[in-house]
Formats: C-alpha cells, sequence, structure tokens
C-alpha cells in the first residue's frame, strides 16, 4: 500500500465520522497512533459554517462544525482567546447547572476582552446559542475533537472546571498534550480526588473525615468494617456519582452487598467509609484565587448525610448549626482551598455530627471545580460565583471584587430535587446515596416555612392547608422504629391543625404512649381496607413514610407508588417531615407573598 | 407593520424545574425571548421556580420572580407588576397551561392583560383532540380515523370507519392501563371489552395505528402579515410509535420526494393559519404511511418546542428570538438575520449539511424500569451532531452521548465482536462470537422489534450476522434508506481491517522515526 492509497482510504474513514479511537481499535494500535500518522499524511479536519444559507451569504457569527473536505471557513483571530468546556448532553447528575457555569463563565471573560471559545454538543442549552460566545463549536466533547479545534484556534488557555465531569475527565489528556489548563491544575483535582493522597492531606491539616479503609477482599471489608463500626457507607472505587452505593447495618448485609453488588478484586477495590448517622449534611460553594478565598453560600442539607446531596433539599443559611460549626465550616473550607491551590470554584461536603451539645465537622469530599448548587447559591445571595470565579481564572484577584468575607442575608432560599419517578412504573421511590433528580426549584421567602412550602410547591407538591376540608384531611404515618421518636412532634403538630392522623400498627402504638390520637390502619398485607385502599379514596392530604426494613419492603412500595401516581403530597424521611410540617403551617395560601428577586438585594 | 408602541410591559413565564419531557431549551427560550423584546425598549418580567437557569439572572429580565409557577402565584405577579401582555410560547406546556388557566378565570381580563403569541382559542384548537380534529378536516387534511365508544355495538361501528389494525385507548386511566391493540376482527371486541373494563367513565377512543410509519416535524413561522416560512424539516429515524424525544432525529428530512416534502410544506402552511397562531413559531408533526404515501396530521404546539431549541441550532435560525419580535407587532421581512446581516427573516434556511440528534437515556439510574421505547418520553437529555453526510453526523453524534462509545461501533465496547471480522488474528478471546449461532440471531431480532436505547447498536450487529436491509426493515421499520447508510459504515469498517497488516507497518515505521 503506497501512501496516496494509504491516504485515500483514512480520509475516507474520517469523512464516515470515524474516531480515532475506532481506527486504533480496529488496528490494534493507540489513539495517539492514528494521530501522528494522521498529522503525517496531513489529514486533518477543516470547519464549516452554520450560515442559514448554504454559503449564498457572508456568514458575522462564527459557528462552525468540522467535516473532512479542502476548504476551512475558521480566520481565527489574533485576540486572546479563552476556550470553554461545555456539559454535553444532560443526564442525571449533569444538567442544566453546568451550562449556567459556562455562560457565566463566557460573559465573564468577554467583559474584561478575552474572545471566548465555546464547544459543546448540546442542543438544548443556552451556551450553544450562536451570539452567546464569540465564536461556537458544535463538536463531541472527546479529546480528538477538542484537539482539532485547540490547534485550529490556539487560545492562551481553556478552562475545564465549569462544565462537570464531562470536560473535567479530558484535563489531564490535553495537559499532556501541551494545552494550558485555566485554574485548578490537573494535579490539585487529582489530590482531591485521590483517596490515599487526599486522607493524608487531611490528616497533615489535622482536618476530621469519617474513618474509612479500603478493601480488596470480602475478608478484608469485614474486618475494616468491625474496626470503623456499623453503619457504614460502601461503594466500588471505580463507579462516579454514587453508583452501587450503599448503606450497610450489619455484617450478613455486607456479605450480601459484596457479592451481590461489586465483583471486589484487587484492581476493583471497595471504599468503606463510617456512616454517621443521622449526621447534618452541609455543602459548601467557595471561590479561591489562591491567596484568598470566598465562602460563597453554606447550605445546610434537610435530609440527613446517606442521600446523595443532589437529591436533598437544603436551606440558605443554615437553620440549625451552632455559630461556632458555621465558624469551623469556614475556615476548614479557607485551609482547604489554600491546601488545593484551587484557584477558581470549590465545592465541599461536610457533614456535622451532635452529641451532648457539641457539634462535630467532618469533611465528606472536595471538588475543587463548579458544583451543581452554584446557580443556587448566586441566586440565593446575589454573588455571581461562575463570574467571579472565571475573571480569577484569567488572573484578576478575589480582593479586587471587595466581597465581605462570607454573604450575609435576610432571606431564606430552600432548593428541593425534582425526580422523575412518575416517568418509571414500578420503581421506588426512596431517596438514596444514587443520585437521580433531573431538576431543581427554589423558594425564596422571610421564613423558612413558607420558602420550603414554595420549593414543594414549585416542584410540584401542594402542601395541605391547615384546617383541612372533612374530606381531605387524613394523614397517613407508618415510620421504621428509629424514626418514632423524631416522628412525634410533628405528629401532633398535625393533630394540632386538624388533621386525622392514620397509622400503621407500631406507629399507632407509639404515638398512643405519647398522647397522640390516631386511628390504626392495616398494612397491605394485613387485612382489607389497608392503607392502600385509603389512599386511593383520595381523603389522603399527606403520607409520611420511612422505610421500614426488607420484610415490608413490597407492602411500602406500593404505598409509595400510591401516593405518586394519585399526586399526594409525601416525604420518606423525618426531617423532611419537619420540614413540611413547618410549611403547612406557615399556611402558604394565607400568606403567599411574591417578590422579586432584584428587591431582595436592592440595599 | 412597526413594533407595537401602546404595550411596555411583558411577562414571560418559564418552564419550571427540569423534568423528563421539558428540559434547558426553554431556558434558551426564555433566555432569547428576553434578550430579543429588551432589545425592542420593552419592559420583561420574568417568572421561573428554576434557579439553574439564565432566564432567571437578576440582570436579564427588568423583574424576575423566582417563584413556583401556578396561576395563584402568576395572579399576585399580575396584581404587583401590571404587565401589558403575557407571552405564554416560550415556556414549554407549563407556560401554555398556566396562561391559558389564567385567561379561563378571567384573571387576564380583569387585570387587563392581552396575550399575545397566541390567543386562547387558538391554543385551544390546537390542543384539543376534537377541535383539532374539525380543524384539520376543515382544510381537508388527514388525521389518524377515530372514534369515541362506549359499548361493544358502537365499537363495532367505529371499526368500519377506522380499520385494522387499530389502538384501543380506555379514557381516564393512569398510564395506559387497558390499552391494546387488535389486528383482527375476531380479537377486536375482547380488546374493546376490556378497554371498556378499565375505563372508569366506560369510554374507549378507538385509533387508527400509525405504528411504524415514517415521522416527520416542520417548524413553522408565521407573522401580522400573514407571512409564514418553514425554517427547518426534521425526519425520525425510529417510526411513529417512539416519541420524538426519544427518537434518533435527522435534519433536513432525508427520504421524502419532493413531491412529497412540497405537499408536506403547503399542509404546513394551512394548518398555521387555520389553527390562527398569529405571530411566532409552531411544530407540527406528520406520519406518512410508507406503503402508500398517506400523510395525516399527528399534532401541532402552538409554542417554542424542544424541536424548535434542535431546528434553531440546526439552521441558525433563532426561532425563539425571532417569535418573541413578531409577539410584538414585527413581520418577517423586518427582522434582520443576525448571520448574514442582509437577509431578512423571511428567508428561509438552507442547509448544506446534516444534523443528527440521539436522545441520551438514565434507565441504569432506575434499576427494574423497562427500557422499551413508546409514547411516553423517558430520555433526560440529547447530543447534537453536524456533518457532511447522515453517516459523519451519526458517528460523531454517537461518541457525543457521554455513554463511552466512540462511534457506530468498532470500538472496543461493543457486545457482540464476530470472529469473521477477524482477517488476521487468531480468535482466542472467549467473548468472540461465531455470527452463525442460532441463539444470537434471535437475541438480536428481539432488539431490533423493541425500541430501546442499544437499538443502533444492534442494527450494527443484524447487518455483521449477515440480515439483509429488508429484514433489518420488516423487524425496525426504520427507513431502508438509513439502513444503507448504516451498511455503508459497517463495510467501511471491513474495509478497514482489511488493510490493517499495511496500516501497521506504516505506523511502526512513524513510530521509528519519532523515537517512540
Amino acid at each position: 500500500m503506497n501512501e496516496t492509497e494509504l491516504k485515500n482510504i483514512i480520509l475516507q474513514a474520517k469523512q464516515f465520522g470515524f474516531s480515532d479511537r475506532q481506527l486504533g481499535y480496529l488496528w490494534g494500535v493507540s489513539e495517539s497512533d492514528i494521530r501522528r500518522l494522521r498529522k503525517r499524511l496531513a489529514i486533518v479536519p477543516v470547519f464549516k459554517t452554520v450560515d442559514t444559507c448554504a454559503a449564498e451569504f457572508e456568514a458575522f457569527t462564527p459557528y462552525h462544525y468540522s467535516t473532512y473536505e479542502t476548504e476551512s471557513e475558521v480566520r481565527p483571530s489574533e485576540k486572546g482567546k479563552i476556550v470553554i468546556l461545555g456539559g454535553g448532553p444532560n443526564r442525571i447528575g449533569q444538567g442544566i447547572e453546568f451550562d449556567y457555569c459556562c455562560v457565566h463563565a463566557v460573559m465573564a471573560l468577554r467583559e474584561i476582552g478575552y474572545e471566548t471559545i465555546m464547544i459543546n454538543s448540546n442542543p438544548e442549552t443556552v451556551s450553544t446559542d450562536y451570539d452567546t460566545a464569540d465564536r461556537l463549536y458544535f463538536e463531541p466533547l472527546t479529546f480528538e475533537d477538542v484537539m482539532h479545534i485547540i490547534e485550529a484556534e490556539q487560545p492562551k488557555g481553556v478552562i475545564v472546571q465549569f462544565g462537570g465531569q464531562t470536560p473535567l475527565k479530558l484535563a489531564v489528556p490535553l495537559e499532556r498534550a501541551g494545552v494550558n489548563i485555566l485554574g485548578t491544575s490537573p494535579d490539585s483535582i487529582d489530590l482531591a480526588e485521590d483517596r490515599k493522597r487526599f486522607g493524608a492531606l487531611l490528616e497533615e491539616l489535622r482536618i476530621n473525615q469519617p474513618p474509612n479503609g479500603t478493601a480488596t477482599t470480602v475478608a478484608e471489608a469485614k474486618t475494616i468494617a468491625n474496626r470503623i463500626g456499623y453503619p457504614v457507607l460502601v461503594r466500588p472505587s471505580y463507579v462516579l456519582g454514587g453508583r452501587a452505593m450503599e448503606i450497610v447495618y450489619d455484617e450478613n448485609r455486607l456479605s450480601t452487598y459484596m457479592k451481590r453488588a461489586v465483583q471486589v478484586s484487587p484492581e476493583h477495590p471497595v471504599l468503606i467509609d463510617k456512616y454517621l448517622e443521622d449526621a447534618v449534611e452541609v455543602d459548601v460553594d467557595a471561590v479561591s484565587d489562591m491567596s484568598d478565598v470566598y465562602v460563597g453560600g453554606i447550605m445546610e442539607h434537610i435530609e440527613f448525610a446517606g442521600i446523595h446531596s443532589g437529591d436533598s433539599a437544603c436551606v440558605i443559611p443554615p437553620r440549625t448549626l451552632m455559630s461556632e460549626t458555621v465558624d469551623t465550616i469556614c475556615a476548614q473550607t479557607i485551609t482547604l482551598a489554600k491546601a488545593l491551590h484551587a484557584c477558581g470554584l470549590m465545592n465541599i461536603q461536610y457533614a456535622v455530627t451532635r452529641r451532648d451539645g457539641a457539634e462535630q465537622v467532618y469533611v465528606l469530599e472536595v471538588n475543587p471545580r463548579a458544583s451543581r448548587t452554584v446557580p443556587f447559591v448566586s441566586k440565593a445571595t446575589g454573588v455571581p460565583l461562575a463570574k467571579i470565579a472565571a475573571k480569577i481564572m484569567a488572573g484578576i484577584s478575589l480582593a479586587s471584587f471587595g466581597l465581605p468575607p462570607r454573604p450575609t442575608i435576610h432571606h431564606i432560599a430552600v432548593k428541593e430535587a425534582v425526580l422523575p419517578f412518575l416517568k418509571f412504573p414500578g420503581v421506588d421511590i426512596l431517596l438514596g446515596p444514587e443520585m437521580r433528580s433531573t431538576g431543581e426549584v427554589m423558594g425564596i421567602d422571610t421564613d423558612f416555612g413558607r420558602a420550603y412550602a414554595k420549593a414543594q410547591a414549585g416542584a410540584g407538591m401542594m402542601l395541605p392547608e391547615p384546617n383541612p376540608p372533612l374530606d381531605k384531611r387524613q394523614v397517613v404515618i407508618s415510620v421504621t422504629d428509629r424514626d418514632k421518636p423524631a416522628i412525634v412532634e410533628s405528629a401532633r403538630w398535625l393533630a394540632e391543625m386538624g388533621f386525622e392522623l392514620l397509622a400503621t400498627g407500631g406507629t399507632f402504638e407509639f404515638l398512643r404512649q405519647h398522647k397522640i390520637p390516631s386511628k390504626r390502619v392495616f398494612k397491605v398485607k394485613e387485612d382489607r381496607p389497608h392503607i392502600v385502599d385509603i389512599m386511593k379514596n383520595l381523603n389522603t392530604a399527606l403520607v409520611i413514610n420511612t422505610p421500614l426494613d426488607a420484610s415490608s419492603a413490597y407492602d411500602e412500595l406500593a404505598l409509595r407508588r400510591c401516593a405518586l401516581e394519585h399526586h399526594i403530597p409525601y416525604v420518606t424521611t423525618v426531617a423532611a417531615a419537619r420540614a413540611a410540617v413547618l410549611g403547612i403551617r406557615s399556611n402558604l395560601k394565607e400568606n403567599l407573598q411574591v417578590k422579586a428577586i432584584q428587591d431582595y438585594f436592592s440595599t | 407593520m412597526p413594533k407595537r408602541t401602546d404595550i411596555h410591559k411583558i411577562l414571560i413565564i418559564g418552564s419550571g424545574p427540569i423534568i423528563i419531557g421539558q428540559a434547558c431549551e426553554f431556558d434558551y427560550s426564555g433566555t432569547q425571548g428576553c434578550k430579543a423584546l429588551r432589545e425592542e425598549g420593552y419592559e420583561v418580567v420574568l417568572v421561573n421556580s428554576n434557579p439553574a437557569t439564565i432566564m432567571t439572572d437578576p440582570d436579564l429580565g427588568n423583574r424576575t420572580y423566582i417563584e413556583p409557577i401556578s396561576p395563584q402565584v402568576l395572579e399576585k405577579i399580575i396584581e404587583i407588576e401590571k404587565p401589558d401582555c403575557l407571552l405564554p410560547t416560550l415556556g414549554g406546556q407549563t407556560a401554555l397551561n398556566n396562561a391559558v388557566a389564567l385567561a379561563e378565570n378571567g384573571i387576564l381580563e380583569r387585570h387587563g392583560v392581552e396575550l399575545i403569541g397566541a390567543k386562547l382559542e387558538a391554543i385551544n384548537k390546537a390542543e384539543d383532540r376534537e377541535l383539532f380534529k374539525e380543524a384539520m378536516n376543515r382544510i381537508n387534511l388527514q388525521v389518524p380515523r377515530s372514534g369515541y365508544a362506549r359499548s361493544v355495538d358502537e365499537a363495532m361501528n367505529i371499526i368500519k370507519e377506522v380499520g385494522f389494525p387499530a389502538i384501543i385507548r380506555p379514557s381516564f386511566t393512569l398510564g395506559g392501563t387497558g390499552a391494546g391493540t387488535a389486528y383482527n376482527r375476531e380479537e377486536f371486541p375482547d380488546v374493546v371489552r376490556w378497554g371498556l373494563e378499565c375505563s372508569p367513565c366506560h369510554t374507549v377512543l378507538i385509533e387508527e395505528s400509525v405504528l411504524g410509519w415514517k415521522e416527520f416535524e416542520l417548524e413553522v413561522m408565521r407573522d401580522l402579515a400573514d407571512n409564514v416560512v418553514i425554517i427547518c424539516s426534521i425526519e425520525n429515524f425510529d417510526p411513529m410509535g417512539v416519541h420524538t424525544g426519544d427518537s434518533i432525529t435527522v435534519a433536513p428530512a432525508q427520504t421524502l420526494t419532493d413531491k412529497e416534502y412540497q405537499a408536506m410544506r403547503d399542509a404546513s402552511i394551512d394548518i398555521i393559519r387555520e389553527i390562527g397562531v398569529e405571530t411566532g413559531g409552531s411544530n407540527i408533526q406528520f406520519a406518512v404511511n410508507p406503503k402508500d404515501g398517506r400523510m395525516v396530521v399527528i399534532e401541532m404546539n402552538p409554542r417554542v418546542s424542544r424541536s424548535s431549541a434542535l431546528a434553531s441550532k440546526a439552521t441558525g435560525f433563532p426561532i425563539a428570538k425571532i417569535a418573541a419580535k413578531l409577539a410584538v407587532g414585527f413581520t418577517l421581512d423586518e427582522i434582520r438575520n443576525d448571520i448574514t446581516r442582509v437577509t431578512p427573516a423571511s428567508f428561509e434556511p438552507t442547509i448544506d449539511y446534516c444534523v443528527v440528534k440521539i436522545p441520551r437515556w438514565a434507565f441504569e439510574k432506575f434499576p427494574g424500569s423497562d427500557s422499551t421505547l413508546g409514547t411516553q418520553m423517558k430520555s433526560v437529555g440529547e447530543a447534537m451532531s453536524i456533518g457532511r453526510t447522515f453517516k459523519e453526523a451519526l458517528q460523531k453524534g454517537l461518541r457525543s452521548l457521554e455513554i463511552d462509545r466512540f462511534g457506530f461501533g468498532a470500538d472496543g465496547k461493543d457486545t457482540y465482536v464476530f470472529q469473521h471480522q477477524l482477517v488476521f488474528e487468531d480468535p482466542q478471546d472467549s467473548s468472540y462470537q461465531d455470527p452463525s449461532a442460532s441463539y444470537l440471531k434471535e437475541e438480536i431480532i428481539e432488539k431490533l422489534k423493541r425500541p430501546n436505547p442499544d437499538r443502533i447498536f444492534y442494527i450494527r450487529y443484524a447487518l455483521q450476522i449477515g440480515l439483509s436491509i429488508q429484514d433489518i426493515y420488516q423487524y425496525t421499520k426504520i427507513d431502508p434508506w438509513f439502513l444503507v447508510n448504516l451498511a455503508e459504515i459497517v463495510d467501511m469498517e471491513y474495509q478497514l481491517r482489511n488493510v490493517k497488516k499495511d496500516v501497521v507497518e506504516w505506523i511502526r515505521e512513524d513510530q521509528k522515526i519519532v523515537g517512540v
């Protein structure tokens, strides 16, 4: 085969859309071998323009795509340019929040005179609007496709920390290829993600994390669990985003998990962390320029730690934390940002445990990049974190923004997750360590109950009003033993507000002991009319059901699906039950106030 | 016609949280609409409960309410802000439904708020099944034949009109309980009886089945001077029966004859006029019977939709922005195209490339859920890609999906790897399959018949084990034009495999030169 024949077949393959990765696979060589060969043969893509008129008229908005032909329509400018990598298609865990951050990065960099180049493949977004960035490339976010654009444009740097996992995983390969990654270095990102390195860093900084270990065999897993004590949080090390993560309460369950969920081996170890029961989870978003740190928002989660932060409701400012704890969290955030040389956005998850009137802070995770909560924090506090971070990454100091050490706000903002369970018949609606929400809403008000009720309404769950009509006053309560003490006060308030409580066996007994009137109802397996029959008659105003145990799993699934499908408001944690009761007490209908976001920050 | 000077303040409703079926495309359209109206000097009031949107940025609108979207909340906002009009067509079904509720409750009238973009009558005509059917009859366009029955006898009369196969849908049941398909006169009464039993009001809809027909969409815009332009045609790779949001779609349409396309264009223009969407964009869906070319109208969205976002990105024509300008009185010929700066918005876009959109699903997050694709949308996102040909765009699209695939198979991630492809290698790996194994054929055919997220890759396996285009068409009803293109990719793959030895030699030499 001569050079022309070789060139022809590769060119034709590229015109058929084959990636270097595919060619490498088909020929048993690496992607970089193909890349090198292509370059030697001068097979590189050209860029064409999306111009509405099939090139009949000149186009003034550079909106491009690559293809393998002869003439390129791109005329790169000589200006200082920055490439922003987008987030690709929306999926669970990676949604609109990252597009928001990318668009803000573009706006901020344009403000300070850079030419911005956006690369993304998601047609639903603002970032792929032709007039958002100075130039738009509608291309896959793979190493090969991104490198072609970088080679054509020769930018000053590339921003990978705003588009979520998709661009983040390109950080190392791009840096190896000699591309300047702006902001936190790929090594710092690795330091935060590598369990061993990160553990050592925390020890050095004297910051607590939950006791943990890494197991490569089933026996090792048991030893670790016994050392740190049950319950433990177990997950495979090689899966991101909380997949196959589980909270395990005893050795039996641990064995089952190790057998069923994961194939543990030295290459695929299992991570085991102490699960901090009833801990309050706290999310922090911060901006850092390596010398200064701005703690942009401290969010207290409503559901307890163990439920994925993306599926949990949260509130700004923190509601129940002691002020010393908030100070500790701020101080640790600043220490960690500096230790990691974070440049740009950073998100830290903490857990706070309470014992004998004292609060203890643990670090769960540090992500030196844009998080899902950046837009929420920015809207709740009035400080555009993503814009500030983008400018910092371009070399502007944090000090020049004149921000206070942390924001002070005089209102309450609640974020609630929106879940797609209705679209998946038969699937349980319980929340867990794996994220499943598709979106979020915000409720903002001056009172927590009202802000929470607004967030629920925004998420499609209208909480009932106090003193309900006779045909809509039933509240179904069925909670696990561990949750029973925590439900008492909520139940009492509901009774006081004129609701009729219906409880299953154990819960009924417990409420009776606490002198709260309720009516006993049958579980599905006990007799009829059972709890689901009652709910189907549509007199139910609220369902409070926390998971009991495996034996009643089926029963409860029927109950929860029934609530979902008949649009009956439901909560599956005691913390959410309490917040919902506060929401009902705030009586949104009577007290509904609306206020423009501009008015919250007008002073 | 110049822009209206009698209005000053405009309320735009967003679409709320991201849910399946209503994603960030409405942030895109809301943001564009808001920018376009402020550019013209109007004051804009925005409402959206979703804080992760660009449209709720405090400096985008003049007044921004991050509040739950409900008629009750909207009324409060109207009381405070006293807008002159409400533009309900940029915030998906959520905005449209709320606008209809406000109009029907008399709230808009009470506060002197005018609906712009789409009037109540037009919205109802487009959304109400019966009104829509009547409207289509008036302009001599067909919709799938159908009728309501309350008894088996009534059903027997209706089926004479409708013909087989027919879909029987009980009214007012959750999640399609009791629905069924009847293929012949013998089984029909049983399916109807079961449907009647499932329906709380003892009524079933009997509808002509258009399953397996080709599906198309046209994006249409109209102004107050009654000019109509077609922005983009979109063809669904997956035929009728799979929700557009769950279909691979291609722009422009690839398999229509010019005559068919012109008929569809004419129909679209008649429809937008008959429904009475005065200004703005609409999305119209058609089904075409591949056997005889019969065209029926499936539905019309009198608002900006997911497909409009796709059409905007595919053509460079900003539908939401133009829709907002049309709503305040401009005509298409008065609005300049930002890209060319010389052509007006009445100049229909022309495409000299191919665009492919592929849905992104998340079934792995919902263990136990059924991954069969049907009329209810299940995907959570989508990727779009652009190439000179369908083949190029499809492969780029597949590697954009973030599912760890790098094209139409042949990337080391395939479920099946067949022995006969390995011309120069020993099949030592135990995962290599003998393509003639009979169980394989069954497995593959099952995946072809049942629409599912991996079907596209199973078409490749089907080609590899020697199923013909005609066979694959029978199982999938995917137009042979697409299947031929897929087969060409597979042929190319074989050609590439065949030159492996030569290429590897070249690469070795290359490595020597650069010293790797």
